[in-house]
């Protein structure tokens, strides 16, 4: 698994790294049972604050995403990868889109058929 | 209605606490009634422009500057009174690290500095001296900039205090060196409970190791706050608006910074989000965008505010 952040992304750094974990269960580039980095060593790795890295695990672990072997680490619970992991990220996926539609002016049913028009060009295009 | 930015920081355990630290060199105010309270095991970042009496703090707190008026304790020892105990739990580097030594060897430097500290570790010391690239046989007073940084990074970390003061701790190193001291510092924070007072320019270098925040400007203190109340707290809004809009509703909140052309306004403002949205919206605005604002853009609204 690999974990890294975006440094355009406002979003509190926990949230992006729960996010990242997410997105490694679904992908399944962190199986079930296998360890997550150590705090201190995603820590080091990312710059960024123990304590902000010890929050998301925790926050992980609450979610069920995870879970703690005392003294030895932190692990990704089995049965991660279906349906409720995937709906939040697709949530989180729409969130953004949502976001950037608003701000564009451009209504729900404009970036639908704006998603739905781009795919099947793009898929037409890669067949060609 | 406008919502004061928080100037105090409560709860918990305090590592620092100052009250009303007021500090004048000949006319020049240098701290006007500086109150901080710094969370023990916060990483405190304490921001402002040259000359707001960032690096005067951090010298009280040592008792190498006294202020006319006003107190600071660490753990709750009197900097003044009880100056030697709170030095022996600090780890400090200074914003110029020219102060004398320079005659001495690097090498010797840090077995003086280990003879002062019962709690010197040898073995960190000579692991941050390899990680920093420390060369033992050079001369204090021949160092770079950044070379005498990395030496006083290394007496500050091995004896493991703390507290530590860094004061402008990336200063004059390069990118590489630079990202390797953050990383050293992300490192001693996960192996050794401290509290970290940092001061810097390059707040968007820290961004991600800080979470408490202190802005000072002009030797005062304008805002003091967590990092998640920050996050919380302070939003851009970008509003479409009518033409001939009669202008800015009373927001429930305080406004830091405006941007205004014909049809958009966007609003830098202090206060709760729906509150806050609820009133552009009720004084016939178009919320387009409400975006949380990096650390970096967060300081300079807070620090120079322009409504």
């Amino acid at each position: 698994m690999l974990i890294s952040l975006d440094p355009q992304d406002t979003r509190p750094i926990y949230v992006q790294i729960v996010d990242e974990v997410r997105r490694a269960l679904v992908l399944g580039t962190l199986g079930a049972d296998q360890p997550l980095p150590s705090v201190r060593d995603l820590a080091v790795q990312l710059r960024v604050n123990p304590n902000t890295v010890s929050q998301a695990y925790r926050d992980l672990e609450r979610q069920g995403m995870v879970y703690v072997r005392r003294g030895q680490g932190t692990y990704a619970s089995p049965g991660q990868q279906g349906g409720p992991e995937r709906r939040i990220l697709a949530d989180g996926v729409a969130d953004r889109a949502l976001h950037d539609a608003r701000r564009n002016g451009l209504s729900v049913d404009e970036l639908v058929a704006a998603i739905r028009n781009h795919d099947t060009q793009r898929s037409s295009e890669e067949s060609q | 209605m406008r919502t004061a930015l928080p100037k105090r920081i409560d709860g918990g355990n305090l590592a620092v606490e100052t009250r009303g630290l007021t500090k004048r060199f000949g006319d020049q105010v240098a701290l006007n009634d500086v109150s901080l309270q710094v969370p023990d095991g916060a990483v405190y970042l304490l921001v402002g422009p040259n000359g707001a009496g960032k690096s005067t703090t951090l010298k009280v707190l040592l008792d190498l500057v006294r202020t006319d008026q006003g107190t600071a304790e660490v753990f709750g020892l009197n900097c003044r009174d009880r100056a030697p105990e709170v030095r022996a739990n600090i780890g400090y580097v200074p914003e110029r690290p020219d102060w004398g030594y320079g005659w001495m060897h690097v090498g010797r430097l840090l077995k003086h500095q280990a003879l002062y500290y019962p709690t010197w570790d040898v073995d960190y010391a000579a692991r941050l001296a390899q990680k920093f690239e420390l060369r033992m046989d050079r001369k204090m007073g021949v160092l770079s900039k950044g070379q005498a940084r990395r030496v006083h990074l290394t007496m500050a970390l091995a004896h493991r205090p703390s507290l530590l003061l860094l004061d402008e701790p990336t200063d004059g190193l390069d990118p590489l060196m630079r990202d390797e001291t953050l990383g050293v510092i992300a490192d001693h924070l996960a192996d050794s409970p401290t509290t970290v007072m940092l001061s810097t320019h390059h707040v968007e270098e820290v961004e991600r190791l800080a979470d408490h925040i202190g802005v000072l400007r002009n030797g005062a203190l304008r805002a003091q706050m967590s990092r998640a109340d920050l996050d919380a707290g302070l939003r851009r809004y970008r509003v479409e608006v009518p033409e001939q809009w009669p202008g800015a509703p009373s927001l429930n909140g305080a406004v830091l910074r405006r941007v205004t052309s014909a049809r958009e306004v966007q609003w830098t403002v202090w206060g709760e989000e729906a509150d806050v949205i609820q009133k552009l919206t009720a004084a016939g605005g178009t919320v387009r965008e409400v975006v949380p604002l990096s650390l970096l853009d967060a300081t300079l609204a807070l620090l120079n505010p322009n409504d």
